[in-house]
């Protein structure tokens, strides 16, 4: 037992002085000089062309050098821990659910991107108060299996309401809010909808025999009827049709085979931004202009099948063709998301049981 | 040597990570915690008893005989173990489809699958140093094989057992992956919320209390497991001096195409169904993924080359076998020749406890920046992976070295030789066919490791399974088709790896 306790002790001994030698050595900042190297911290569905890399680096001289730090919410809680000191320079991929957590943790310096007033009118004011910047934007939808529906001769909904009917039972598949970004964006869109009374539509959800999955992956590609699935309704984006599209093998389908319910769509925006506490602000707000250059913003559609937060950039066929159009996109305000997200979740959770 | 590697690895990312926890309000539910932990222990629990009931059949048949396909057989059984998460999510829901729901059932099943390679290599490699002439002096006595198998040969592998039970009881109960892909509300683990606290509710000090709890139980579980692979056992057999024979009974040979045919269908069932997935389009057969694998997202940063995330995730592997095996190796010596020996397992077992992503968040932040910034070089994920290999390679290495004759290396000190020297003579010819047992455990850890490596691999120079898991993170038949046919190449490559790994040591 002595000898046990004794081991404990010096475990402690030595945890406690790596804790501390891990505190007193605060990292040394060096100026950037010459040719320059910036870290791009982001999440792992970040895309782009890597061209566009190599002209960045002609024009500037600046080195990109993309991290991706896990799913979009490990990369903020990484951001978050690291606030002040960060292991990057600029951060993108923060979307309008967890932005407000960011800001309020001290991540991001006031910077405004040079080309700001490009932005869409209805984005120019949603930077946080000058420390973000949009970059794109999206909507989370249900999506429909078409031919699912042509075959069982149902009509598709057209409404968040009829979902909970008797004759969409045991059709639809969603994704956990607390482990998956879609699901937490369809959540927040129910609350939008129902204000206080969004706990009786997923009460109602539930009786109907939702099905809820972990991970948008076994939602789509094994839930869905469209995978390998049976369920024909799935909450995925309004650019999933297009997707289908550009990712199915050849011959390419001439339409997809799957579309939108542009009822109940959440819009989620992504920001970039310069991380605190960087060596060279300059340097990484050179980034964040370039994220919304013209090219950079011409190649967002393709790379991230996300729509461009700069006016005027042209969209590639397969979106003006299939990508739904929402009428009205539900939105709630970052702070309010920020301030009741723990509560929601956990009311969530006690309805559905998990 | 060994707790300088894991304090310095593993204590110094968890305090930064602790560090910043404490100083945020929390929401912790201690009442639900407790009541997640006993559902993960039961379920854990259960998917135990089950991989040891379809492993130790398998472990019997490769320890005991020399039959075709033997290497081969025990190349699969560790496929399943190096497959990521995802592509066993999308195996079994191929094999099964929409006949099972996520839930319990579901976990329980790819956690016995996935497992089996723990039990197999574990045992396996103590079984192996048995020596089968104890036994078969019983047979020639009377004893039915049931009863010289109960009576000696168990006896002699509960150190083995008990050692490979406590680590597949500890991956079930910390399991992430499976339980976030396959499982329902009945089957959350601590870990499941431990990223449902870091990851969304930001709730660090909540996180922190939870993964303590986690760390105590799977201490508790590491301790026991440690506590009965310390007890000597009766007949201290020493390395095996023939090559295992040919099943030449009857008996023997039923027995033999009875378990490896139940195994070989187990094994290949989901790989089948991958195999199937990789080579089907929705115009029928096709080799279209496969044409594709080299070329597809070419000029993005998504993917990069697959050939390139290939030789990037073997010379991760390599390096990964070596780092742990040397590591764990001197960690298991330390652990047999210290006085504080059970205390130095459980400690070096402990990784076992903290979840790859855990660990992957605290070391980008511990190393992602000066003053030891390792991310520009190779080796931050490699380390990271000998990080969690290590205690697999001291529940593979310490049941055999125990099995070693300590009374060697007093004998040769006692003629003179130097302690390293005697060490070597005495324990030499069981830590090669051992080392090289373990290595190849930890190599496969590495390939088929994503937790850590999407934390920590440089977005140009993604690993096997980050790439198959962001193909598998977007719409269409190519992305399932091309995940598919990768998923295909990291198994081929496995059981590459293992069959040179194992055929190394079966040279002497």
């Amino acid at each position: 037992m002595h000898r046990a306790l004794s081991a404990i002790a010096v475990t402690l001994v030595t945890g406690t002085a790596l804790l501390l030698a891990g505190c007193s050595s605060s990292p040394p900042q060096t100026a950037g000089q010459g040719p320059t190297t910036v870290r791009l911290l982001t999440h792992d569905s970040f895309v782009v062309s890597k061209a566009l890399i190599e002209q960045l680096k002609h024009d500037t001289g600046i080195t990109l050098e993309v991290s991706s730090a896990g799913d979009a919410g490990s990369m903020v809680a990484g951001a978050v821990l690291a606030a002040g000191s960060p292991s990057a320079d600029v951060l993108f991929g923060v979307d309008n659910t967890l932005v407000s957590t960011a800001v309020d943790a001290g991540v991001f310096a006031p910077f405004t991107a040079s080309d700001a007033s490009a932005l869409l009118p209805a984005l120019q004011q949603d930077t946080s108060g000058g420390l973000v910047t949009p970059i794109d934007y999206g909507d989370v939808c249900i999506n429909l299996d078409d031919s699912w529906f042509a075959e069982h001769r149902l009509a598709r909904p057209t409404s968040l309401d009829q979902l909970t009917t008797p004759a969409y039972r045991n059709l639809l598949v969603v994704e956990d809010p607390a482990t998956s970004s879609p699901g937490l964006a369809f959540l927040l869109a129910t609350i939008a909808r129902y204000g206080d009374g969004w706990q009786r539509y997923w009460q109602a959800l539930e009786r109907n025999g939702v099905q809820v999955s972990g991970s948008w992956t076994d939602a789509y590609e094994s839930a869905f009827s469209a995978g390998s699935g049976t369920r024909p309704m799935v909450v995925s984006y309004a650019t999933s049709p297009p997707a289908e599209i550009v990712y199915a093998g050849d011959p390419k389908p001439t339409r997809p085979s799957t579309s939108v319910l542009t009822d109940g769509c959440y819009r989620q925006v992504e920001y970039a931004g310069v991380l605190k506490g960087t060596a060279d602000e300059a340097a990484a707000g050179t980034v964040v202009d370039w994220l919304l250059s013209a090219p950079v913003q011409a190649d967002v559609p393709l790379s991230m099948f996300v729509f461009p937060a700069r006016s005027g950039t042209p969209l590639p066929d397969v979106f003006t063709k299939f990508a739904a159009v929402v009428p009205n996109p539900s939105q709630l305000p970052a702070t309010e998301v920020a301030a009741n997200l723990r509560t929601w979740l956990a009311d969530w959770g006690t309805v559905m049981g998990r | 040597m060994p707790a300088l590697f894991l304090g310095v690895l593993l204590v110094a990312p968890l305090a930064s990570v602790l560090r910043h926890a404490f100083d945020q309000p929390s929401g912790l539910d201690l009442g639900t915690t407790g009541g997640i932990a006993a559902l993960a222990a039961l379920q854990a629990a259960i998917s135990t008893a089950l991989a040891l009931l379809i492993g130790l059949p398998i472990a019997g048949i490769l320890a005991t005989y020399r039959f075709r396909g033997r290497g081969l057989l025990q190349a699969l059984a560790t496929v399943p173990f190096v497959l990521p998460t995802v592509v066993i999510a999308l195996a079994f829901r191929g094999l099964l489809g929409a006949r099972i729901e996520p839930g319990l059932l579901l976990v329980i099943l790819a956690h016995v699958y996935i497992n089996l390679a723990v039990i197999v290599r574990i045992v396996g490699a103590n079984w192996q140093q048995l020596d089968p002439r104890t036994a078969l002096a019983a047979r020639s006595l009377g004893a039915s094989p049931l009863t010289a198998f109960r009576t000696i040969t168990l006896p002699e592998l509960k150190a083995s057992i008990t050692s490979a039970a406590a680590v597949v009881f500890v991956f079930c109960f910390s399991s992430l992956g499976v339980v976030l892909i396959l499982g329902d509300s009945g089957t959350r683990t601590l870990e499941s919320q431990i990223l449902r606290q870091t990851s969304l509710l930001l709730d660090f000090p909540a996180a922190a209390v939870t993964a303590l709890l986690q760390i105590a139980v799977v201490s508790a579980a590491l301790l026991l497991g440690a506590r009965a692979s310390m007890t000597r056992t009766r007949f201290g057999a020493a390395a095996r001096a023939t090559p295992a024979p040919r099943p030449r009974s009857v008996r023997a040979r039923v027995h033999v195409a009875v378990v490896a045919t139940i195994a070989l269908v187990i094994l290949l069932l989901p790989l089948l169904s991958l195999a199937s997935a990789s080579l089907r389009s929705e115009h029928g057969w096709t080799l279209e993924w496969w044409r594709s694998v080299a070329s597809i997202d070419a000029g993005t940063t998504r993917l990069g080359s697959p050939v390139e995330a290939i030789a990037t995730s073997v010379r991760y592997a390599l390096i990964t076998g070596v780092i742990a095996s040397v590591v764990g190796v001197l960690a298991a010596m330390s652990v047999l020749a210290h006085r504080l020996g059970r205390a130095i397992a459980v400690i070096a077992l402990a990784p076992l406890g903290v979840s790859a992503a855990t660990l992957g968040l605290g070391m980008m932040l511990t190393f992602g920046r000066p003053p030891l910034d390792l991310r520009a070089t190779a080796l931050l994920v490699p380390l990271a992976h000998s990080l969690v290999a290590v205690p697999l390679v001291i529940a593979v290495v310490l049941p055999s070295l125990r099995s070693g004759d300590a009374r060697l290396v007093r004998a040769a000190a006692s003629l003179g030789a130097a302690p390293t020297r005697a060490f070597l003579t005495a324990y030499g010819p069981i830590l090669r066919v051992v080392m090289i047992a373990a290595g190849g455990l930890a190599a496969c850890v590495s390939l088929g490791e994503f937790g850590a490596a999407s934390f920590l691999a440089r977005t140009d120079a993604p690993t096997v399974p980050v790439q198959i898991v962001r193909l598998l993170q977007r719409p269409g038949e190519a992305s399932v088709g091309v995940a598919s046919a990768l998923a295909m190449l990291l198994v081929v490559g496995t059981l590459v790896l293992v069959s040179a790994v194992d055929a190394l040591g079966r040279r002497r």
